[in-house]
């Protein structure tokens, strides 16, 4: 066991952990964080994407005694984020989630889309999406819901 | 109220909780007590079982089928000729026959630990022959799967209709192809997975699975555990994605049941994609030889045809072997007017996963095979393929229209479907574009395909019923109540799996009572709640439980009227019901108020108050056995690169017809997802195997999921034409969007070849075979 200390959503959590342990099984299984998914296990389909010092990381493939001291956002933590309702609202309205099992995953994405790439067109969008995979919705509403939140945050500065 | 009712593109009910990360997954379920189970799988594709140890220090936490011989073996039933049964044991007994097949249960309070002790069990086989192909299975000197069958083939239909002599003898063009469509899985982003646990205080096993057939699972957990069905409860909570891999009962679940009630314990069994991608490589692998007689212009006057399918190693319950082959057969006129058809089926059990319906079943194959069929026959006659698909497809006068595969096609302007779908592609400019050679070297075509999905069938004639097989759908059932405080609630026996029921039959009620949608709760995928149900799939769940819950709302009313009436003190003949009241000529009622009446002041209801009460239990059986029709065209224009073999979509058109919208935006967003599926059918997907039966594809790094840049932008228009059999005309879509995409894109890039005189016919259609295609060309 390795102790590890991690800012989950804002809050100091330590805890001992198994080396081998992933962020992914640490924020469902110890913290309860089950909105987090895990789809693929190897680093691939995105579906566990959560922010790691405000960059999207697969926490899969991320150990939990490596974000140690590391700041973790999960798709609970944007209580009262602004751009995150925007990007709520807009994939309601676009028609961007069906089975939700991929959508925290891309929530996560698109939040860094939307906030890194302001001027991101669809081929952008759709470049950046290209790490999380959706097997409903094939992405065109969440490509839609994406550009959505730009335009409306555009139009509101 | 009908501005939110049947018709209106309102947003999800459901998708609060999944933008909120609190849906509630299989895998987030959690109970006290709770172990971990994993499974130990076979190394080899066939062999026999010489021992299965455990690790020592594991004592009682490694079961293998020795253990469990108190489980019934899993076996299906049907009554397909030569139809062959056998035992799908639940674990591994005396033989493996694919690789990845569960050989024995390790049980941990972790996931990992469970993983670790499967790991460390030591098995021991003699390894066979595997079977690969399924061309290659049914010869004689092919191994035997099953080594109590004379033979591989495990079932062969027979179909013909019409007069195919007459067609022979008049045929000006004979056109003979064979297509194949390589082996896939599903994919749903979420696996399967299975909680069990004995609730002691109910005698009840409650299993938590990830799936779209509630009901059934529960009847099979108990049928073959040997339990009372009141001793099962099944729960899907939400679930990942289906698309038709979550309906049959998996081995594994039947062991998390079994381990669970011997250890008295909680078990959870959450499949990794290591397990999906290996041994639920079970759908498509289809191969169709095709014959068809035209006339001199490529109107078909017959065809005939063998398709093959490979059905891997076991029958599954309750779809069995030989469903895939009979919807293959069943459907490869397409929506054409073709007068004689000849069909046969065989399918071979090979050492692979067994096989299972994946969205389209069998009918992308179909439409594989009509499709390119269509323009080898316009090749052949010197036309474009869009003239001789006009000429072919079933015209609106005809409608209802019999095909010679006896599907009754209920509604609908298919020409103009196909029209409006060349119309946003524009084929002639491709002619003009294709006259001067790319800059970059590509070569440009372009490709069509149309199709008709069978939606909701029932009892079926020629289907399910005469299938002999362990599940036939045709009613279903909804329980509607008024709640107290005049909501209304709703259960129904399928399940919602991303198709945004929650939402879209609440707009059914709405429609129907005028209570808005935000004040009905739909309640799915829990035999506790609904009371019976067969779930979703077949693209049925929007027919048959909303006709249920519309048939539901349709008898409260009288029931409403008449409380209504004596609070109003007026005649019940002269209230209407709508709008969540009840209107008489000197005022109103709302439903509310009738509720306060019905629960907490039953000293103002009438004496001849309905016994019944404000709940209505009943269902919707249809009017037609067969199934109601949508039907659609698909339009692509592709780049084909010569060097690479690489094929990239330039434009995709999509006309969609699914009769009434319930919700516009979700059948739009139906529709895009089939088509993104069948991009990955057409061009990307292939569960390969080696020469030992070995599965090549088990990282996503090998098995390409279509990821955001693969699938681009449609064009996108719709009908509606209402089916004349269905609550409020409305048909299904799930399944309509993936039909389509392997027809047009296929004959796209069988365009872009022609000049090399060059045809593809085999699915994915990957750089590889393209490659290969334009190097037989060249060497021409």
């Amino acid at each position: 066991m390795t102790s590890t200390t991690i800012s989950v959503n804002g809050r100091t959590v330590t805890a001992d952990v198994e080396p081998r342990l992933s962020l992914a099984d640490f924020l469902r299984e110890h913290e309860g964080l089950t909105g987090t998914h895990t789809a693929c296990e190897h680093g691939v389909c995105g579906a566990c994407t959560i922010m790691l010092d405000d960059r999207p990381a697969r926490s899969c493939i991320t150990l939990a005694v490596a974000a140690h001291g590391a700041e973790v956002r999960t798709v609970e933590g944007y209580d009262g984020d602004e751009t995150m309702a925007t990007i709520r609202e807009s994939f309601k309205k676009a028609h961007a989630v069906q089975c939700g099992y991929c959508t925290p995953g891309m929530l996560a994405t698109a939040y860094d889309i939307v906030t890194r790439l302001p001027d991101a067109d669809r081929d952008r969008i759709r470049l950046e999406l290209a790490g999380n995979l959706c097997r409903c919705t094939g992405y065109i509403g969440i490509v839609d819901a994406i550009e959505m939140t730009l335009a409306e945050i555009r139009g509101g500065s | 109220m009908s501005d939110r009712g049947v018709g209106a593109s309102i947003a999800r009910k459901e998708d609060d909780r999944f933008l909120m990360g609190t849906g509630e997954f299989t895998p987030d379920v959690q109970l006290p007590g709770m172990w971990h189970a994993a499974f130990n799988r076979a190394q080899i594709a066939h062999g026999r079982l010489v021992s299965v140890k455990a690790p020592s220090g594991a004592e009682g936490q490694v079961f293998t089928s020795a253990d469990m011989a108190d489980i019934k073996p899993i076996r299906s039933t049907a009554s397909f000729p030569g139809f062959k049964g056998a035992d799908f044991p639940v674990l591994a007994r005396d033989k493996v026959r694919y690789a990845g097949e569960q050989v024995a249960i390790a049980v941990a309070p972790t996931r990992a630990e469970a993983e670790d002790i499967a790991d460390s069990i030591e098995v021991e086989y003699e390894e066979l022959p595997a079977v690969v192909d399924m061309n290659d299975g049914r010869e004689p000197s092919a191994a035997l799967v099953h080594d109590h069958w004379a033979d591989n083939v495990c079932c062969e239909t027979q179909f013909e209709n019409g007069d195919l002599e007459p067609a022979r003898a008049a045929a000006v063009h004979t056109i003979h192809r064979r297509f194949r469509m390589a082996r896939q899985t599903p994919f749903p982003m979420e696996g399967r997975g299975t909680l069990a646990h004995y609730d002691s205080r109910l005698d009840e096993l409650v299993v938590w699975m990830s799936h779209q057939l509630p009901h059934p699972m529960q009847r099979g957990i108990a049928h073959f555990l040997g339990l009372e069905i009141n001793n099962v409860r099944v729960i899907c909570p939400d679930v990942g994605g289906g698309f038709g891999l979550k309906t049959h009962l998996d081995g594994e679940t039947m062991a998390v049941c079994w381990t669970s009630l011997k250890l008295g314990r909680p078990i959870k069994w959450i499949q990794d994609r290591l397990e999906h991608l290996t041994c639920d490589a079970d759908c498509r692998n289809h191969q169709y030889t095709m014959t068809a007689y035209t006339d001199e212009i490529g109107k078909i006057l017959g065809m005939e045809v063998e398709c093959v399918v490979d059905a891997g190693a076991y029958s599954p319950w309750p779809w069995p072997i030989g469903v895939e082959a009979a919807t293959g057969v069943g459907n490869l006129q397409g929506p054409y007017t073709v007068d004689a058809l000849k069909g046969r089926s065989v399918t071979v059990c090979t050492n692979k996963p067994p096989s299972q319906p994946f969205r389209g079943v069998a009918r992308p194959g179909a439409c594989f095979t009509d499709e390119l069929t269509m323009d080898a026959i316009a090749r052949t006659v010197g036309r474009e393929p869009w003239d001789v698909r006009l000429d072919n497809l079933v015209p609106p006068a005809a409608m209802p229209y019999d095909t010679v595969t006896r599907k009754h096609l209920d509604s609908g302007d298919y020409p103009e479907a196909f029209r409006r779908c060349v119309a946003a592609i524009d084929p002639e400019s491709v002619r003009e574009r294709q006259k001067t050679p790319e800059p970059d070297g590509r070569l440009i075509g372009v490709g069509f395909a149309c199709f008709y999905e069978q939606t909701a069938y029932g009892t079926g004639p020629f289907g399910y019923s005469a299938w002999g097989i362990e599940l036939v759908p045709g009613m279903e059932m909804a329980t509607v109540k008024l709640t107290p405080d005049g909501g209304l609630w709703a259960s129904v026996g399928i399940q919602c799996h991303g198709q945004g029921l929650e939402t879209t039959l609440a707009q059914v009620a709405a429609s129907e009572l005028g209570i808005d949608p935000e004040r009905i709760a739909i309640r799915h995928g829990d035999t506790a709640t609904a009371y019976a149900g067969t779930g979703t799939y077949a693209s049925r769940s929007i027919v048959v439980a909303g006709g249920a819950v519309a048939q539901g709302c349709r008898e409260l009313k009288p029931r409403l009227a008449r409380i209504g009436a004596h609070l109003l003190q007026c005649d019940e003949a002269d209230v209407a019901v709508e709008n969540a009241e009840v209107r008489g000529p000197g005022g109103s009622v709302t439903f509310d108020e009738i509720a306060e009446a019905f629960y907490h002041h039953p000293e103002n209801l009438p004496d001849d108050t309905d016994r019944g009460g404000l709940t209505v239990a009943t269902g919707y059986n249809d009017k037609v056995h067969g199934g109601v029709f949508g039907f659609g065209a698909h339009g692509a224009v592709v780049a084909v690169d010569p060097d690479t073999g690489q094929v990239e979509i330039l434009d995709y058109a999509i006309v969609d017809d699914c009769g009434t919208r319930v919700n516009p935006l979700v059948v739009k967003g139906q529709v895009i997802g089939g088509y993104a599926q069948g991009i990955g059918n057409a061009l990307y997907e292939e569960s390969d195997y080696d020469e030992n039966g070995q599965p090549l594809s088990v990282t996503l790094a090998d098995y390409h999921v279509p990821a955001a840049p693969m699938v681009p932008d449609i064009k996108y228009d719709y009908m509606e034409s209402p089916s004349p059999y269905t609550t409020m005309g409305i048909k299904g879509v799930g399944e309509s969007g993936a039909i389509g995409p392997v027809g047009a894109i296929g004959n796209a890039v069988n365009d872009a070849l022609k000049g090399l005189g060059v045809e593809i016919a085999e699915t994915p259609i990957t750089p590889r075979r393209v490659f290969d295609a334009i190097e037989r060309g060249r060497a021409r």
